[in-house]
């Protein structure tokens, strides 16, 4: 069976084609305001890509913020039943998956059948969420692809006493007119973030094993902050993070 | 006998020179890195509109970041918070004056006095930009206006737009969408003027905000705001006699005439 998932996000835009299990192929592009006259050529791309002819497909899943813009949908799914269903797919023994988006931090604790049995999602405010990372590395002139090996340079990581992406950012250039390092400040920034996640992670108490999703996924500096904090033990999203939601909605494409 | 208060905010520094509790020269800069060198020009600038020198004053009273390094350095000889200079400026400008509401560049207040114009209760949000004087500044940026254009631009919109967000970096996303969805700058304007509204009124319930009230700060010039803030509250705001701007630093040379006659 063939299925594509397709998860619009603030940020991003995902989408993945599977054969029954199996991830065939992948996307991911900046989600543009234009997206609605943009996605279908996106996912024939897609398919391009796979070799795969588009009328082979037997399902297709929409997701994510803008999961209305995707009209060739077959039918829409929530965003945290997909992500839930890809980390309880791959990964059996995770209780909690944390996913930073690109507006939203979303934990989701999931049962032992690997059902959503609670969850917390902030998408009402930036602090922590992947535009407030890309905020602070955009003044700091740094990629996202950057960050481990920057952060690694660290000797003594400044302390951000705001949450507010606002003022954290004015915080970030009065550190760089300082003369402070660009690692100390990227790596404060890093462990502000792992504050975030973890004061809303940890509502659920304590958990083994947990995963992240999401393009900051594979912030290693980012992901060990955060596993020592909660104590727990991380297992890593077996495909790229970013494509969790996507992988998701085909899975669960599958399904239907 | 000459006195003067000194206010260094986030964005602005002001400086209030008073005879006989009478303001005889004012002044309002951008502020420069230091805070000390804010309350040097400032104050230069104001003695120099009123035809002073500085050792006529008698005594100064710095508020604002950095007050206490002001004292320290001999530029003030005593500090006084924010909360404090805001109740009492507004209320000598109007003894009627039960709540102040300064909205600042970077945080906001609400401040209840007495009748005899003591502090009371007060509330702030110094966490989240939304509902400050940034929020602002942000959006006319990404509208392309100067703050009184933001202002006074939304006056004609008969359509406010509604944000669904009230984090400034999403509110700054949405605008930027409305924008490129072609919607006109006076209703993206006026949308983001009621969204600024919202939260500061949001704020002041905290309080149970009681009339009179009156708006200080430099965010009470934007007209817009200032509508949208009564029609929510459903009260008509106080207007002060003097710029809104330098009732903080009014209040500050007030307490600098009170402890400069004590002595």
């Amino acid at each position: 069976m063939i299925t594509i998932g397709c998860d619009i996000g603030s940020l991003f835009t995902k989408a993945v084609m599977m054969n029954n299990d199996n991830l065939v192929a992948y996307k991911i592009t900046r989600t543009t305001g234009n997206l609605g006259q943009e996605i279908d050529d996106f996912l024939s791309a897609l398919s391009q890509t796979a070799g795969i002819d588009r009328k082979k497909v037997d399902c297709l899943a929409g997701t994510g913020i803008g999961a209305e813009l995707i009209k060739s949908a077959d039918f829409q799914e929530d965003i945290i039943t997909c992500l839930a269903s890809a980390s309880a797919f791959y990964l059996p023994e995770v209780e909690l998956t944390i996913d930073i988006g690109g507006q939203s931090i979303t934990s989701i604790l999931l049962s032992q059948e690997g059902e959503v049995e609670n969850f917390m999602r902030n998408d009402k405010c930036a602090s922590g969420s992947g535009r407030f990372l890309e905020m602070m590395s955009d003044k700091l002139n740094l990629q996202l692809s950057q960050l481990n090996e920057i952060i690694t340079r660290a000797n003594k990581p400044v302390e951000l006493s705001a949450q507010c992406g606002v003022f954290a950012e004015s915080e970030v250039i009065s550190y760089v007119n300082q003369g402070e390092e660009v690692s100390n400040i990227i790596a404060g920034v890093c462990a502000t973030v792992a504050n975030m996640v973890v004061a809303q992670a940890r509502r659920f108490g304590n958990v083994n094993y947990w995963t992240l999703t999401g393009g900051v996924a594979l912030i290693e500096p980012l992901v060990k902050n955060i596993s020592k904090k909660l104590s727990a033990k991380f297992i890593p999203f077996p495909h790229h993070p970013q494509l969790a939601g996507a992988i998701g909605a085909a899975l669960l494409a599958g399904s239907e | 006998m000459y006195f003067a208060g000194v206010d260094i905010g986030s964005l602005t520094a002001e400086a209030v020179i008073i005879n006989d509790g009478k303001i005889i020269g004012s002044e309002i800069i951008s502020v420069l890195p230091n805070p000390l060198d804010s309350a040097r020009e400032v104050m230069n600038r104001a003695l120099k509109k009123c035809g002073l020198n500085f050792p006529e004053i008698r005594f100064i009273v710095s508020t604002g970041y950095g007050r206490e390094k002001l004292q320290a350095e001999g530029m003030a000889q005593e500090n006084k918070s924010e909360i404090s200079c805001h109740g009492l400026g507004a209320f000598t400008l109007n003894p009627e004056v039960r709540t102040v509401i300064d909205i600042g560049g970077q945080d906001a207040k609400v401040i209840k006095v007495d009748g005899s114009g003591k502090l009371e209760n007060f509330v702030m949000n110094d966490k989240c930009a939304a509902g400050t004087g940034h929020f602002l500044e942000v959006m006319s940026r990404s509208l392309g206006l100067s703050l009184d254009e933001l202002g006074q631009i939304s006056l004609d919109s008969k359509k406010p737009v509604e944000m669904s967000n009230r984090c400034t970096i999403y509110v700054e996303t949405e605008v930027i969408h409305f924008l490129q969805r072609g919607t006109a700058k006076k209703d993206v304007a006026a949308g983001i003027n009621k969204a600024m509204a919202e939260r500061v009124v949001a704020l002041a319930r905290r309080v149970n905000p009681e009339k009179e009230i009156m708006l200080t700060g430099g965010v009470a010039k934007n007209v817009a705001v200032r509508s949208e803030i009564q029609k929510i509250l459903k009260v008509k705001l106080v207007s002060p006699s003097i710029d809104p701007q330098l009732i903080g630093a009014y209040g500050a040379a007030l307490f600098a005439q009170a402890k400069g006659t004590e002595k």
